[in-house]
């Protein structure tokens, strides 16, 4: 952004600290009066070095560092992680175990997607529907408290399997707690569809085109809601997705009445998702047989090798690259999140919007500024 | 009909009424934040403030010791004489509409005395008047904070004022024009037995939709909402002055509610049988009067926490566009009624 401003305009630093940010980030926007002129997007607030410390860690500590990178993503950075060791080793994960990963991963989707809907619908002015989401959202920590032990960084998966099974009574209990959902995911759909402020606020801002999306990178919903039907779980499936019967869920408009209306979707399609694994979760040991992987294995020593294993995060494109030189620490981790493609659809998005719609538009891609810095 | 006024002849009485008057106004807004915090709280299925006395009853005792601790922060580049005016401005516009507001009327053997400090002829022009000083109070803060945000507020806010003044101003034109008279004890008087929200229907409406606009209720509180523009134009008070624009924001609602009521919902009027007696007519017709303010200050809360915030162009078009050719109708719909005598 050229920094010289015409006697009519002005700087704004929306950020980093700003009650429109998930995270540290900072949107410098060059105004003219209302009108955004230009921006730029500012990164680097909350960088923790999370790629370079887990060289220095052990494997399995590798997975209590993953957890960090997004707190509302945790699972699906440990399955990212833990899926490249599996790879290098060359470990099979027995069946139940790949089923109560697929729970535990869909429960933390339908919770990221539901919390970050009711921040949007904060964002927008509407506050008591923030409120209404967390209540909602209080049920589903429960139920992955239940299975993990913990509410946001679970340290659940091993390599080769999980920390412990479902617990008694589970599939009750996700009965009870769906049923919830569901209304409160109508109610939702139908506030969303039939309030005119929030429709005059949403429908036709911050559209962006499938082709600008697919050259930036973007996945996850903001792809999704362009009309490309890119799903790692469909296109490149890991663990049992094959074996489900789910599908993705798009829209075509690209603006940001569409991004909200795909996590809705997909929020519906993530509870099918679970209903079917605990139909059809097999028997059988939580580990391969024969292993130690079960045990306390501090030492592991993991095949030089380099891998790349992706798995699809609640906001898109979740990536590891790993590099592996025989030892038990990796010798290279890199992490290719899907935030940052997305937060650099911004500038061109806000080129000529007014002031308010810059939280609509940056609200809408659900950020996660933790996993954009690492 | 009579006023207080002819009674209390003494200047200082009528100042002491006068004083009484703020102190409930001022008590009323104690009770409207309390009340508005336990009403968000319950429409957002949580229970608010609980700790501080029952059912956090003395929060705002505790929200004040704290605000008249805090540090009294002024910005080092703000012009400090602007800056440290304008909340007593801003507080002082809403008190002088307080001046010629009715709060209510005692009714004795038939003879009706209103209670206000003053009355005046022109007690409406009066109070819209002293409502739209608090635009210079918001001028003075986007000069002199040298702040960006409060500049982007006061711009909106600007905006905002020209697009919902002129149909509110319509509205109350269209009352005076029904009344007959600009007076507003006289106009409350008037709509017995039928209030001015039936004879004008649409009128009414315009005037509560521009009216929560004028009181910056949501969706109308683009000029400090809080997650684009952080507090918009007060983000550089703290301590005591941040007090004094929230203070005088919640009697804003209270004076803005009484006026709905007085100019379109009836007032104190009440058929003549229920206040012949003397009891009864001292207590029944101001009753009546604050139970409907009440009522007007409890849907002005709830359609906050109910629905998003408009978009600044959005509101300064739905004032233009919408607003403003309603309100028209409605004063022409007014001038028919009157030539058909009605």
């Amino acid at each position: 952004m050229d920094e010289t401003v015409k006697p009519s305009e002005m700087i704004v630093h929306l950020g980093p600290q700003h009650p429109m940010m998930p995270g540290p980030f900072r949107l410098n926007a060059k105004l003219k009066g209302e009108t955004v002129v230009d921006s730029e997007v500012d990164i680097g607030w909350i960088h923790k070095g999370i790629e370079k410390i887990l060289e220095n860690k052990t494997y399995l500590q590798g997975i209590t560092i993953v957890d960090r990178i997004c707190y509302l993503a945790a699972i699906t950075n440990e399955e990212a992680y833990v899926g490249c060791v599996e790879k290098l080793a060359g470990i099979e994960v027995p069946e139940r175990s790949q089923y109560i990963r697929v729970i535990v991963e869909e429960l933390s989707r339908i919770q990221s997607h539901i919390l970050g809907m009711g921040e949007y619908a904060s964002f927008l002015g509407f506050v008591s529907m923030f409120m209404y989401t967390i209540r909602d959202r209080e049920d589903l920590m429960s139920l992955i408290d239940s299975i993990t032990g913990a509410r946001i960084t679970h340290s659940f998966l091993r390599f080769g399997g999980v920390k412990q099974d479902l617990p008694d009574n589970f599939a009750n209990d996700v009965k009870y707690v769906f049923g919830n959902i569901r209304k409160a995911v109508d109610q939702y759909e139908e506030l969303y569809a039939t309030d005119r402020i929030y429709k005059a606020r949403t429908v036709g801002i911050g559209v962006v085109d499938a082709d600008t999306a697919k050259d930036l990178g973007v996945s996850g919903p903001p792809l999704r809601a362009t009309g490309v039907a890119f799903d790692i779980r469909k296109d490149e499936p890991y663990l049992v997705y094959n074996d489900l019967d789910f599908k993705v869920c798009t829209h075509t408009d690209g603006d940001v009445y569409a991004r909200i209306q795909v996590r809705l979707d997909e929020i519906r399609e993530s509870m099918y998702i679970i209903e079917q694994c605990l139909d059809q979760i097999p028997s059988g040991p939580l580990f391969p047989e024969g292993t130690a992987y079960g045990r306390r294995t501090p030492i592991m020593r993991v095949p030089a090798g380099e891998v790349f294993h992706r798995v699809e995060d609640p906001r898109g494109e979740m990536g590891f690259y790993m590099v592996s030189d025989g030892s038990d620490k990796p010798y290279r981790v890199k992490v290719r999140g899907p935030v940052y493609p997305t937060l650099q659809t911004l500038p061109g998005l806000l080129k000529g919007v007014p002031v308010a719609d810059i939280v609509a538009i940056a609200g809408s891609m659900d950020t996660c500024t933790s996993e954009v810095d690492r | 009909m009579m006023h207080l006024e002819d009674i209390l002849i003494n200047p200082l009485l009528r100042a002491i009424l006068g004083l009484c008057l703020m102190g409930v106004v001022f008590g009323g807004a104690c009770v409207v934040i309390w009340f508005e915090r336990k009403l968000s709280a319950d429409i957002q299925q949580r229970y608010g403030p609980m700790r501080v006395g029952p059912h956090g009853l003395l929060q705002l005792v505790a929200d004040a010791i704290k605000l008249f601790t805090k540090e009294d922060i002024i910005p080092k580049n703000a012009d400090k004489l602007l800056f440290v005016s304008a909340p007593i401005l801003l507080l002082g516009s809403v008190f002088l509409m307080l001046v010629a507001m009715p709060f209510g009327a005692i009714i004795i053997n038939g003879e009706t005395y209103v209670i206000a400090a003053t009355e005046m002829d022109i007690s409406v022009l009066y109070i819209e008047a002293m409502s739209a000083i608090s635009i210079i109070g918001i001028f003075m803060v986007a000069y002199s904070a040298n702040n960006k945000y409060s500049v982007l507020g006061a711009f909106r806010n600007f905006a905002r004022m020209i697009g919902y003044e002129v149909p509110l101003g319509i509205c109350i034109v269209s009352v005076a024009i029904m009344a007959g008279s600009l007076n507003i004890v006289e106009i409350a008087e008037a709509q017995s037995p039928l209030w001015f929200a039936i004879k004008q229907p649409i009128g009414f409406a315009v005037f509560f939709i521009a009216l929560m606009a004028d009181m910056g209720r949501l969706p109308f509180d683009q000029n400090e909402s809080e997650e684009e523009l952080i507090a918009g134009v007060i983000t550089e008070y703290s301590s005591m002055r941040f007090g004094y624009v929230f203070f005088a924001e919640y009697i804003h609602l209270i004076l803005g509610s009484m006026l709905a009521v007085l100019l379109f919902l009836g007032g104190w009027n009440l058929p003549a049988a229920l206040t012949s007696n003397t009891i009864l007519g001292i207590i029944l017709p101001t009753a009546f009067f604050l139970g409907k303010v009440v009522l007007v200050i409890l849907a002005v809360i709830m359609v906050r926490w109910a629905i998003p915030r408009y978009r600044i162009d959005q509101v300064v078009d739905l004032s233009w566009k919408r607003l403003l050719p309603l309100a028209l109708l409605n004063l022409g719909w007014v001038i028919a009624l009157g030539l058909l005598g009605v």
